[in-house]
């Protein structure tokens, strides 16, 4: 009987990871050599990639400058409300990215109130790299606060306590113990809002679809070429995600199994 | 000086519940409760890691009730140590330093010189409980709190740093509060004892009355008085204390009968009749071979259940009319006597030994 099931269960697990590496390992036989190569000579591909690095890293340090105060809070300070904004926190990551995107556009958009003083102001959001970092920013943010929320969460309060009475006023504190001892899991915190920003499509193929990201290129080589011109876009993308994958793998190694 | 004056706190579910006592300038006092009974707590509301609900609390002569734990010039070790792991031993203990000399000075007398280049996630339990000691102290804080600092220290190592505490204190000044649930340690380290049981003071007081007078059968039992018996007392008419015994602090006791599970014993105690908890202190009692006609009221044979060595000490269980009674005797005196499980003896305590709560 133990071995039957031993037997299933190595089934089952063999079609899941087919099912996941299938379409991947296919992707990069067909489009990798032709998406690499296209790097050197299709410019388009290349400045979509700069681009999406660039309002990535962008977006990437906005959300933990802006949201690491309140990833802190979550994780230390009991108060009334924190439910309710970790609810709130949470509901990009479940509204479908075109959504957020249309709800983006409504606030940012030349019509709108605030995007019609911006834009009056010259500065333009819908339509411009501003808007592909704010839609970016919107859905990868959650991610980060979470994840930092975590990290803070894992420092036991009692190592600020113990520094508070050796001398240290409350942001002594953080930034000479709390910061130190959860900098690898914020830096994999920004490294997966880094990652979701990277291959965020939904929301900023509403505000923005040019200048185009690499995402957006993509689905646009393949709405207006077919399948074999976008292979090898989204091979490269493919082959991108491999550095956040491989950041996380070296800041998680040594880490015991099941954390 | 550390003053709490009708403190409540709350940690969590957990509540402190008017928590007044003071430890005078200069004092070492111990706190003792168990698991659970808000001592961690407790400290923390006097380090300032916890906001208290109400009341006042005095550290050196000021009003730091509602100060930052920084500005109240107190130091905290806590039982886990809670060393900074990405910093060195020499790291942690400058971390609050006064001077880099002062921590090179607490270092060598806590014998941790040698371990300051490492890194503190190296370190073996007791080690770090030290680093942890001398981290605190190089603060030359005017207060100091401990969280049982001993536990995690070998025997021998905790006897030595019981000793280097206690040299800094008295050298420093300082006033100490400690965190313990080992009253030997209280009894060692105290001058000021404090029972705290489910947030509340129940008791407090020098260490050596706390642990001969406690005022109620549960302090008693924690305490580790092993003879603690239930039963009734009963006044003996035209007796009173202070002619048995002439002591001026018996003065107005009144002479007993205290009857438990067909036992009588003979007492004074300042107590009415009727329902009561007698307490003996197992040190208090003695044995002997036969009966003896002396001042000593109470003697009862027995047959001895239990003999337990430990170290210069052998507690012994006799069973009198099913009543089981523990003595205390040196290991010399139990084998002197030649005892074994089976004998009969006569178990005897002065009326003087029972404390009634």
């Amino acid at each position: 009987m133990r071995a039957i099931v031993t037997i299933v269960v190595a089934i089952v697990s063999s079609l899941f990871l087919l099912f996941i590496l299938g379409p991947i390992a296919g992707l990069l036989t067909k489009g990798g050599v032709r998406g690499v190569v296209g790097l050197a000579n299709d410019s388009e591909l290349r400045d979509a990639l700069i681009l999406t690095v660039v309002t990535a890293t962008t977006a990437t340090i906005l959300g933990v400058v802006g949201a690491t105060p309140l990833a802190y809070l979550l994780a230390r300070r009991s108060f009334r409300g924190r439910a309710v904004v970790s609810a709130l926190m949470d509901l990009p990551l479940v509204i479908p990215h075109p959504v957020a995107g249309i709800a983006l556009l409504l606030v940012l958009g030349r019509a709108s109130p605030v995007g019609g003083v911006l834009y009056n102001a010259g500065m333009r959001i819908a339509g411009s790299s501003t808007g592909i970092v704010c839609a970016m920013l919107f859905v990868s943010a959650p991610l980060y606060v979470s994840a930092a929320r975590e990290a803070f969460a894992r420092v036991d309060a009692r190592f600020e306590s113990v520094a508070r009475t050796l001398g240290d006023d409350a942001w002594r504190a953080f930034r000479r113990v709390t910061l130190p001892l959860s900098a690898k899991g914020l830096t994999a915190a920004a490294v997966v809002m880094w990652a979701r920003a990277v291959s965020e499509f939904g929301a900023i193929v509403i505000l923005t679809y040019n200048p185009k990201t690499a995402s957006v290129l993509s689905y646009d080589r393949f709405t207006s070429y077919g399948l074999s011109e976008a292979l090898p876009v989204a091979a490269v993308l493919v082959l991108f995600a491999l550095i956040p994958l491989a950041a996380l793998r070296a800041l998680r190694a040594g880490e015991p199994l099941g954390r | 000086m550390i003053s709490l004056e009708r403190v409540n706190a709350r940690a969590g579910s957990f509540e402190l519940k008017d928590i007044s006592f003071d430890v005078p300038t200069g004092a070492y006092g111990v706190v003792i409760g168990p698991a659970g009974s808000g001592k961690t707590t407790l400290l923390e509301t006097i380090a300032g890691v916890l906001r208290p609900i109400s009341g006042t609390i005095h550290v050196a002569g000021a009003n730091v009730t509602y100060a930052a734990p920084e500005a109240r010039r107190l130091g905290i070790v806590y039982q886990h140590a809670y060393l900074f792991p990405h910093l060195t031993v020499r790291e942690n203990v400058e971390y609050g330093a006064v001077s880099k000399d002062v921590a090179a000075d607490i270092s060598g007398r806590f014998e941790i010189r040698e371990l300051e280049g490492r890194s503190v996630t190296s370190l073996s339990g007791g080690e770090r409980q030290l680093v942890a000691m001398a981290r605190a102290l190089s603060r030359r804080p005017a207060a100091m709190l401990f969280d049982e600092p001993f536990s995690a220290l070998d025997p021998r190592t905790r006897n030595t740093m019981r000793r280097v505490v206690r040299a800094i204190h008295r050298e420093w000044g300082f006033t100490a509060l400690q965190v313990t649930h080992d009253f030997t340690e209280a009894g060692l380290l105290g001058e000021v004892a404090i029972v705290l049981d489910r947030g509340r003071v129940v008791q407090q007081g020098e260490p050596e009355a706390v642990f001969r007078k406690p005022v109620t059968p549960y302090i008693a039992d924690f305490l580790g008085a092993e003879n603690v018996f239930a039963g009734t007392v009963r006044s003996i008419d035209g007796e009173s204390a202070d002619r048995i015994t002439g002591r001026e602090d018996e003065f107005g006791k009144r002479a007993v009968e205290f009857t438990t599970a067909g036992l009588e014993f003979y007492a004074v105690g300042d107590i009415s009749d009727g329902p009561a908890h007698a307490v003996i202190r197992a040190e208090e009692v003695s044995l002997s071979t036969e009966t003896s006609v002396s001042s000593v009221k109470n003697q009862f044979r027995g047959c001895i259940i239990e003999i337990v060595p430990a170290g210069a000490l052998t507690r012994v269980t006799v069973d009198v009319n099913q009543t089981p009674i523990v003595a205390a005797i040196t290991s010399r005196s139990a084998r002197d006597l030649s005892i074994a499980v089976g004998d009969s003896v006569v178990v005897a305590f002065k009326a003087t030994a029972i404390h009634f709560c």
